[in-house]
């Protein structure tokens, strides 16, 4: 792939030939019981980390609770068949490990780390875990009364309730507008809805155990056969959900925050998924407008005008729909005039090409922060699990950068074009009412919004 | 027992520049790394959160890579940068594919030996910084709990008693030449480490480093104000309002013994008992046992990072039906019994497991997995600044490993004392989700 020489007009030292980039081979298998494994040596230090993953999470039960998949995760740790809360919290940190147990839209997870030394009785944990989850009562009581605590909570957090609103324009009737539950729906989580979510969700055939460290592959694969081989479980029946309808034209919603003194932009429109062949030209054009320290937005926004610390707009991939979003924490006084900007970037990204050194430096950066994920277990093992959750091609990562460095600047108008849609952008903002409705007003009609989710006159 | 060693090599340039390099050929990624000896505490009175400030200004432009050069130049060689302000040192680091690390160096030394900055830098900065206040303190729920509202409760001395992010009318009153004095004082080559960590040999370290650095001429020994706290007779309190949150909280401070004292390593591993995740004494007793607390966590934040007053911080959040002094008098469960009764052999051995594999992942990312090295770069500059001994990092782990069970009760008796302890209430307005609704 030929590549252009970089314009640097400083006395700055010229780069270096480049070293070869290699990612580590990765052993996969498939035991017989269907559970999907994969493998790859990292010897940075004496530990490896790992991650079994479900292929189901919220939205697959979305009818029965919102969030519920993520409750289940939450009790899951809290008691076994054989063992008792103290005593599993106990047994990690006698292997030196972290474990933690969570589930998103799309999936539920057993993340963990650990010791080599004490690779084979973590792995008994987990499968404890993943298998022989009890669900104690008082522990299922317990937690459901945090989570009551945690759901007020986070009604007070600007970043929370801006995206919270923009998943609901979005999704609509969609699981994917659900991204908590309210008070009422956890009061009314019942203990055998976990119970059944567990069944259904965590199951081998429905499993993927990547792991990540200083072991050697072929030893680990027999030490998983031999704790995971007699597990049973067939995969959950897929769900069939109607596509949300993508809204048309700018609107704006506005979630009062009562005495909030900044205000919390979050404008979006839907996008891509993951595995979608514009992926990598969409996360070049995102770069250029507003992915990195060096990009439009931040140097327009933060760098001359000063309105914000920390701007920044990207991607968010969930399994089915995928969706741009900008977002920035701005000054009350300047709400309308950082939407200006933000929207000036968007449509100059969409008429203008961008100059071939401003792409040259996009790639750049594109293609080396890639290769920060080589250097820790923890880096390698999130670019393997993208790899395989999202079903991305097996030399995606091998390909990455020539891929990149392809893209032409025709490539990132066109690209522009069709995702940045800044005509229909859905715009929320998060503020106190009286500072910021006026000029809220001045891109689209204006939905309000109480911070508990009510619509206000 | 596995043992990580981390090869390293160390020298001091002609103007007192001191560099650390650590070879790892796993990824063709170099981490670069520049710590100044000088903090939150130092800044000048009437110049509250000009520290921070300053470092802001270390991205504006120097000599020569004008304002935006120095982000552009990193980000288009592939790299990742940022800086942090701490309360004795402030670290600038960049992550880089290891082609770039001679353009680093330059740019580095670059901003060392020569800041340019002009009145619109200063401008521009100083509202951002105030947006960053704001995002993460005046605008959030607990923002600023308890990190900023723990310093003027618990001491004295202002260097380490007043607000580190700064007050607005003191940001305002920073100028271009306050700016310009605080370089000339505390950013001089022999006030500084310069770390090279990662996909890089000893000789193609040392010489560039050499070549681009060592021209810089050394400053005067900055001076050093004194951080010594007055001896603490009572305990102390303080109450914070708390403008957002639904739940009361409080926080409980410590203050830590002097760094590599044998109390000091006793501390570390009575703080992994406490504060040690849902094991720790602290989350089973308040969250999992009596469900008194929402929240419970905290500990010492940054064992080796600091070298003045500091204190291990237990940050509760707890149920409303449950008063402040119920949750306090919880809490004091815990300490009690970690002071009238050594903990077990078990529980020990549990705790040396564990403080040996969050060590060795400190060494290996320590920022989220982001940033490769970042632990070991933090590691190695304030073994260097402060003890003058990098080496350390390769030994300072058996200080931990033979901690014994009654030193760690001698340690929680003598520390975890009434005396030597600062507690903050952040107490929630009237439900102010009920007016909105």
């Amino acid at each position: 792939m030929a590549r252009r020489e970089e314009e640097v007009p400083t006395l700055a030292p010229a780069l270096a030939p480049e070293r070869a980039v290699t990612w580590p081979k990765r052993t996969r298998a498939r035991l017989a019981n269907g559970l999907e494994v994969v493998l790859a040596e990292a010897h940075s230090i004496p530990k490896f980390h790992g991650e079994l993953y479900f292929r189901a999470g919220n939205a697959l039960v979305v009818d029965r609770a919102p969030s519920l998949a993520e409750m289940t995760a939450t009790v899951v740790r809290t008691g076994t068949a054989k063992h008792a809360s103290r005593q599993i919290e106990e047994d990690l940190r006698r292997l030196g490990a972290d474990l933690g147990t969570s589930a998103g839209q799309d999936t539920s997870e057993i993340s963990f780390a650990g010791l080599s030394e004490f690779a084979e009785p973590l792995l008994q944990l987990v499968n404890e875990l993943g298998r022989e989850a009890s669900f104690p009562d008082a522990e299922f009581e317990r937690e459901r009364r945090q989570k009551l605590e945690e759901v007020k909570l986070e009604r007070t957090s600007p970043g929370f309730l801006a995206g919270e609103r923009l998943r609901k324009v979005l999704f609509g009737a969609h699981p994917y507008a659900q991204v908590s539950p309210s008070e009422a729906q956890v009061a009314a989580y019942q203990h055998e809805d976990l119970q059944s979510v567990y069944r259904e969700i965590y199951t081998p055939e429905n499993a993927l155990l990547m792991l990540v460290g200083d072991f050697d592959p072929q030893a680990l694969l027999k030490t998983i056969e031999k704790v995971f081989g007699d597990w049973t479980g067939k995969k959950p029946a897929a769900k069939e959900t109607a596509a949300p309808p993508k809204p048309r034209g700018r609107q704006v919603y506005l979630v009062h925050n009562p005495g909030s003194v900044q205000t919390q932009i979050l404008a979006g429109c839907h996008a891509i998924t993951r595995n979608h062949p514009d992926w990598l030209r969409l996360g070049l054009a995102n770069s250029l407008y507003g992915g990195a320290f060096n990009s439009r937005l931040v140097m327009n926004i933060r760098e001359d005008k000063g309105y914000t610390y920390s701007p920044r707009s990207g991607v968010m991939p969930l399994r089915q729909y995928g969706y741009f979003s900008v977002s920035a924490a701005v000054r009350n006084d300047v709400v309308a005039a950082s939407l200006t900007e933000i929207f000036y970037e968007l449509d100059r990204l969409r008429s203008l090409p961008v100059p071939a050194t401003e792409l040259a430096d996009a790639q750049n950066y594109l293609t080396g922060v890639f290769s920060m994920g080589l250097a820790t277990q923890e880096g390698l093992l999130s670019q393997f699990s993208t790899v395989e959750l999202n079903e991305l091609p097996a030399d995606y990562l091998e390909t990455y950068r020539d891929k990149i460095r392809a893209v032409t600047a025709e490539d990132v108008l066109a690209t522009a074009r069709k995702y940045f849609d800044s005509a229909n952008m859905q715009i929320v903002v998060v503020g106190d009412r009286a500072q910021i409705e006026e000029q809220a007003t001045l891109f689209g009609e204006v939905e309000v919004y109480d911070n508990q989710g009510k619509r206000m006159e | 027992m596995t043992r990580l060693q981390i090869p390293l090599q160390s020298a001091t340039l002609k103007n007192g520049l001191r560099v650390v390099i650590a070879p790892d050929a796993t990824a063709p990624v170099v981490t670069i790394g520049v710590y100044y000896k000088i903090g939150f505490r130092l800044e000048p009175r009437g110049r509250s959160g000009f520290a921070h400030l300053f470092e802001h200004m270390m991205f504006q432009g120097s000599e020569n890579a004008p304002k935006m050069q120095h982000i552009k130049l990193i980000n288009s060689s592939g790299g990742l940068l940022n800086g942090s302000t701490m309360y004795d040192v402030t670290n600038y680091y960049e992550a880089v594919p290891s082609n770039a690390l001679e353009r680093v160096l330059w740019l580095e030394a670059d901003r060392m030996r020569a800041l340019k900055v002009d009145e619109e830098n200063l401008r521009n900065q100083r509202d951002v910084v105030k947006e960053e206040v704001r995002v993460n303190v005046l605008n959030q729920p607990y923002g600023g709990f308890p990190w900023l509202d723990m310093p003027p409760v618990a001491f004295r001395n202002w260097a380490n008693a007043h607000n580190f992010y700064g007050d607005f009318a003191d940001l305002d009153a920073a100028s271009l030449a306050d700016v310009q004095k605080f370089f000339r004082t505390y950013y001089v080559p022999n006030n500084a480490v310069l770390l090279l960590l990662g996909d890089v040999k000893l000789e193609e370290g040392f010489a560039p480093a050499e070549k681009y650095f060592a021209p810089i001429p050394a400053g005067a020994a900055p001076p050093f104000a004194d951080t010594k706290e007055p001896p603490q007779k009572e305990e102390r309190k303080g109450n914070v309002e708390e403008k957002f949150g639904t739940l009361p909280a409080l926080a409980i401070g410590y203050v830590l013994p002097a760094r590599r004292t044998p109390e000091w390593f006793a501390m570390a591993l009575l703080d992994q008992a406490l504060h040690g995740g849902r094991a720790g004494r602290i989350y089973r007793e308040l969250v999992l046992e009596k469900q008194i607390a929402v929240e419970a966590d905290g500990g010492i934040e940054d064992l080796f990072g600091y070298n003045g007053p500091t204190q291990m911080t237990t940050r509760i959040l707890h149920k409303p039906e449950y008063s402040a002094e119920a949750t306090l008098a919880a809490f004091d469960t815990v300490i009690h019994e970690v002071q009238e009764k050594d903990i077990s052999e078990d529980e020990l051995q549990q705790l040396k497991v564990k403080w040996r594999s969050d060590y060795y992942s400190t060494l290996e990312a320590g920022r989220g997995g982001y940033m490769p090295h970042y632990g070991l770069m933090h590691l190695l500059a304030c073994f260097t600044l402060f003890d003058n001994e990098p080496q350390l990092v390769n030994t300072i782990l058996e200080g931990f490993l033979e901690v014994k069970r009654e030193e760690i009760r001698s340690a929680a008796q003598k520390y975890l004392r009434p005396e030597n302890r600062a507690i903050v209430f952040r107490t929630p307005v009237k439900s102010n989700a009920k007016e909105a609704a």
